[in-house]
């Protein structure tokens, strides 16, 4: 049987069937594989957000004895205490988000702290001892202290012994942007800060064995006052997280779609082999072998095949894992978690069904060839097109389901590359038969024979096509869609993005700070006017009054910053209405200016009333434009924009941004320092993270990209193998007819341009399809179209195929010509 | 018009090498018929097919219209047979995706002949095949098939035509009607026809037979005049 099976190997299209199922293997085990140790890295990583796997927090303190449950329960805890404070030093006072924790905090991710301000510091393995306090830069700078100086938090003192830096669970402090400082726990008593009536958020975390905490929260879960609630991992998923998990989205796409394309060459590198099959199936059935036998026969050759492909692409599948984590590797800064085997079970199992699905309906309908076609050679397997089509559509949408657990992606899928099948056929048809047609009227036989060869096959040359297309359509698809990404990430993160800041400026404070930033040469981002204030009517009706409004979703259930400006700020835009300093006539008293989305949300229009409390005074307007933002410049934007003397009045301070090197960065300190009540955001950490996730899924993407191509190139492999029999014969005869090799170049290479050229048309129109679906429901976002990829890829499909032909038919066309004389 | 001198082809084969032509000669002269005849196996094909420069000898050179084929490239031999060249096979070998038409217009088209379409509906008409001009091979008899061979093989009034069993895959009547074809086609248009086959009465037919046994080739000496 090895030895059949050898020769079946040279006939190349065991070989192609071993090349497409490992493929598959690897693609699914490495993506799969990938992605099972992303989710694992990100759980971690977001438990690194909470300091803990889980998190209760609670207004007032808890029951000591449900602490000492859990720890009974085998789990690890900690505890903290935000509240605000001021700090006293010598001559200086500051409001403080000052934060009192327990010795074992944190117990997920990592505390930072530094021996001097504005460093970057490093990883410590506890908090502040008893009797000490870490302050972070701002609020040392503000103070004017050292490390080594006291300080009074309340009525006790502390020594400051180092900078704080960071903390993983930072965004739950009080107030993230102001001042803030970390001290013990057991100086919390003496510090008298706590007192009945204080704003106060007790924090207590816990970490260890996800079925004994199970256990405990269950316990717990009756106890539990208003006011007390756990916090998930869920809830505090950054943006990075979104980030990956979008990626990780498309991963598994691309998993599914490689594996399509590879389960189109399976089939037709399967189609091939049955095909080259039929006289042996007759002659032994002629020498007396059952059904039975035959069908068993073929299925060892496959089997033989799958375990060949299951240890190829095993092993491809951990260099793809690895090229995704190393392409990701700042990224995902954990080490990742030891991968499982369940994702090369996964693959095997998937490459199996496709072998399957796939593979077997032409073993099938061979293992029923007649005995009598060692006599009359008249047998084909063609025409068992829509049993392989159906049986590899049902194993396909099984498997993506099983993928993707998303039925409405699937369906999508399917759907799309139904309509794209079906669409493709329909185009070729129609186009072959035209060309057909002219083709008679055209000198020259090259055309006519070119074009003749393919109508003749034209119902298969329909389905090639199509899968052609389909391959083509993917490999568009994805070209475009990870434009868009990347163009939808580039566009938040330019280089020059602002990456401070600056919020309370004091009126006061305005001219010396401007002369200040001017001085250092600082460009900044202008400074803006900001009111706090709560929207509470529109059109004369209380916000909570309005039907199926939902105040939470919608942003406005909290204080809004409100500004003025004379002139339309520089990147915003205009949708409707007229601005102030623009309007031919003046406008009706105090107009003001709203953000697009959100007018849309509250279904405001221009000349909508509007009204508003600022700091328990009311303030009405009417609606006299709307305006478009860009979120992403990282300059100060504003919901609400008024004239200038509307909110004059009020009282307020002003906002601005700019970007500073490292090498800048000790400014701060000096800033700080002359400006104490002004608070710093600093945001370019985060910038710095975002831009690195923008290169680095790039360079994920294009290994998947990878992936996709290999694919598309086997099934135009399989494609152009599979009509080689037949030109075989064609060929030899036209030689005999003297016929030269430029000819019969041209002969083959125009055939297979002309299917390249229509399979990249079709693929073009159907990238379009698949992108205006996947942006409109799948990612929500805008909707933008390529029509420039229908000519593209045209010229790419069919350059694709005829390269592919040009390296591969050599043989083929050097084939003897005695052939025919050979009765073959 | 055809020399041979000293052919012989060998291939690997097994244990060594398979001596399937050994040193054969032979000449016909322009416009003569000749049968190569002889059991299965004797090298008739690969006779054949060396004759027509189809494949290479491993000795040996065959001249045709006095130039060597062993001196010219694949392509300048492709070129000699669009121009000079006809063949019939046993198995007719139409190309099935043209019509019975465009079959006999590719060797005119290969060579570079005007009016393709024109001669080769005459040709066809010429054969009774008028009606059939459009028609698929599928749709055709293997008589109407081997007919439109003929008219493939004569479109181009080739200086020599070869037929391998041209009547192989007919039955006794058709095979018959063919025969006659085949020859009053060469007496009109002047061919040198060689021609492999089994068949006694075919054989009959020629100004000349050989016959091939074990890679060697004897004249046999006519019966009767052809």
């Amino acid at each position: 049987m090895l030895k059949q099976w050898l020769r079946s190997w040279r006939g190349g299209e065991l070989g192609l069937l071993c090349i497409a199922l490992s493929l598959a293997v690897a693609s699914v085990s490495g993506i799969a594989g990938f992605s099972e140790r992303l989710q694992a890295t990100m759980a971690t990583q977001s438990r690194t957000f909470l300091a803990a796997d889980h998190v209760l927090t609670s207004p007032r303190p808890i029951e000591p004895q449900w602490l000492d449950n859990a720890r009974s329960e085998g789990l690890r805890t900690a505890q903290l205490v935000a509240f605000r404070t001021m700090v006293y030093a010598s001559e200086e006072m500051l409001l403080v988000s000052m934060r009192a924790a327990s010795a074992s905090y944190p117990l997920r991710g990592e505390l930072r702290a530094a021996k001097q301000m504005f460093a970057d510091g490093e990883g410590v393995e506890h908090g502040p001892l008893a009797g000490e306090v870490w302050l972070d830069s701002r609020a040392m700078a503000t103070l004017g202290i050292t490390l080594g100086q006291t300080v009074e938090v309340g009525e006790k003192a502390l020594v400051a012994t180092r900078v704080l830096v960071d903390e993983p669970d930072r965004s739950s402090a009080l107030n993230i942007y102001g001042p803030r400082g970390l001290m013990n726990l057991e100086d919390l008593g003496a510090t008298e800060v706590v007192q009945p009536g204080s704003v106060v958020d007790y924090r207590y975390l816990f970490a260890g064995d996800d079925a004994a905490f199970a256990a405990y929260r269950q316990t717990l879960s009756a106890s539990l006052l208003p006011g007390q609630k756990w916090l998930n991992i869920e809830d505090n998923q950054p943006a990075l997280a979104s980030a990956l998990a979008r990626a990780e989205e498309y991963l598994l796409l691309a998993a599914s779609l490689t594996l399509a394309l590879a389960g189109a060459a399976i089939a037709l590198a399967a189609q091939r082999y049955g095909q080259r099959n039929i006289d042996a199936v007759a002659l032994m059935k002629t020498l007396g072998a059952s059904r039975r036998y035959i069908l068993l026969h073929y299925l060892r050759q496959l089997l033989l095949v799958l375990l060949l492909a299951s240890v190829l692409g095993g092993l491809v599948g951990v260099a793809v894992q690895y090229l995704l984590f190393v392409s990701l590797s700042d990224l995902v800064s954990a080490t990742p978690p030891a991968g499982s085997l369940r994702p090369l079970w996964m693959a095997i199992v998937s490459a199996a069904l496709c072998l399957l699905c796939f593979a077997m309906p032409p073993i099938v309908r061979l293992s029923r060839v007649s005995p009598v076609h060692v006599l009359r050679r008249d047998e084909s397997l063609e025409g068992g097109v829509r049993l392989a089509t159906a049986a590899g559509a049902a194993g396909l949408g099984l498997l993506m389901y099983w993928y993707s657990g998303d039925l409405s992606l699937v369906i999508a899928l399917m759907l799309g590359c139904s309509v794209l099948l079906v669409a493709a056929a329909g185009v070729v048809l129609m186009a072959l038969t035209g060309i057909r047609r002219l083709s008679r009227r055209l000198p020259g036989s090259v055309q006519r024979l070119a074009v003749s060869s393919i109508y003749r096959r034209r119902y298969a040359n329909a389905f090639q096509t199509a899968s052609i297309a389909l391959a083509l359509m993917v490999l568009v698809s994805l070209l475009l869609l990870r434009e868009l990404l990347l163009k939808d990430w580039q566009q938040q993160v330019a280089e020059d993005t602002p990456n401070y800041f600056l919020i309370n400026i004091a009126d006061r404070d305005v001219e010396p700070l401007e002369a200040f930033l001017a001085e250092r040469r600082i460009h900044h981002a202008g400074l803006y006017p900001m009111v706090r204030g709560r929207l509470v009517e529109i059109d004369n009706m209380p916000l909570q009054d309005i039907e199926g409004l939902e105040t939470r979703n919608t942003g406005v259930d909290r204080e809004l910053n409100l500004s003025w400006s004379e002139a339309l700020p520089e990147d915003n835009q205009l949708i409707a209405g007229q601005w102030w300093s623009q309007a031919a006539e003046p406008l009706q008293t105090n107009p003001v200016s709203v953000e697009q989305e959100l007018a849309q949300r509250l279904n405001i229009t221009v000349g909508t009333a509007l009204r508003f409390n600022v700091g328990g005074r009311d303030l009405t307007a009417t609606v006299a434009s709307l305006r478009q933002l860009d979120w992403a410049s990282m300059r100060p934007n504003f919901y609400f924009l008024f004239p200038e003397d509307a909110l004059r009045s009020y009282a307020g301070s002003y906002i601005t941004s700019f970007y500073l090197d490292d090498s800048q960065r000790p400014l701060l300190v000096d800033l700080l320092g002359r400006y104490p009540t002004v608070s710093l955001i600093e945001i370019g950490a985060v910038l710095k993270q975002v831009q690195g996730v923008v290169a680095q899924l790039s360079r994920a993407l294009a290994v998947v990209l990878l992936l996709v191509l290999v694919s598309a190139l086997l099934i135009s492999a399989a494609n152009v193998m599979l009509s080689f029999q037949t030109r075989k014969q064609e060929n030899a005869l036209l030689r005999t007819l003297g016929a030269r090799n430029r000819f019969l170049f041209a002969v083959v290479i125009g055939e297979f341009a002309l299917l390249g050229a229509l399979a990249g048309a079709v693929a073009g129109l159907g990238a379009n399809f698949c992108l205006f679906f996947i942006q409109r429901w799948v990612m929500q976002s805008e909707v933008l179209l390529y029509w420039a990829a229908i000519p593209l890829a045209s010229v790419a499909g069919a350059g694709i195929l005829a390269l592919l032909v040009l390296t591969s038919s050599q043989k083929m066309l050097r084939s003897s010509a005695t052939v025919l004389l050979r009765g073959a | 018009m055809i020399k041979v001198e000293k052919l012989s082809k060998t291939v690997p084969s097994g244990d060594g090498e398979l001596r399937i032509l050994k040193g054969i000669d032979l000449e016909i002269k322009a416009g003569q018929s000749a049968a190569i005849v002889g059991p299965s196996g004797s090298g008739k094909s690969t006779l054949l097919g060396l004759l027509a420069g189809l494949d290479s000898p491993s000795e040996g050179d065959v001249l045709l219209q006095g130039q060597s084929l062993a001196s010219m490239s694949e392509d300048q031999r492709a070129a000699l047979r669009a121009r000079s060249v006809g063949f019939v096979f046993q198995s007719f070998q139409l190309l099935p995706s043209l019509t019975a038409l465009e079959n006999v217009m590719l060797p005119l088209e290969l060579a570079g002949m005007e009016a393709p379409r024109q001669r080769a509906s005459t040709l066809l008409e010429e054969l009774e095949l008028g009606h059939r001009q459009h028609h698929y091979p599928r749709l055709l008899s293997g008589g109407e098939q081997q007919r439109v061979a003929i008219a493939r093989a004569f479109a181009s009034e080739p200086a020599i035509l070869f037929a391998d069993e041209p009547t192989g895959n007919l039955d006794a009547k058709t095979g018959a009607h063919i025969t006659e074809l085949l020859f009053s086609l060469n007496r009109d248009k002047g061919t040198t026809l060689v021609l492999v086959t089994h068949e006694q009465g075919l054989a009959d037919h020629c100004e000349r037979v050989f016959e091939m046994y074990d890679g060697e080739l004897s004249e046999l000496p006519r019966q009767r005049p052809c």
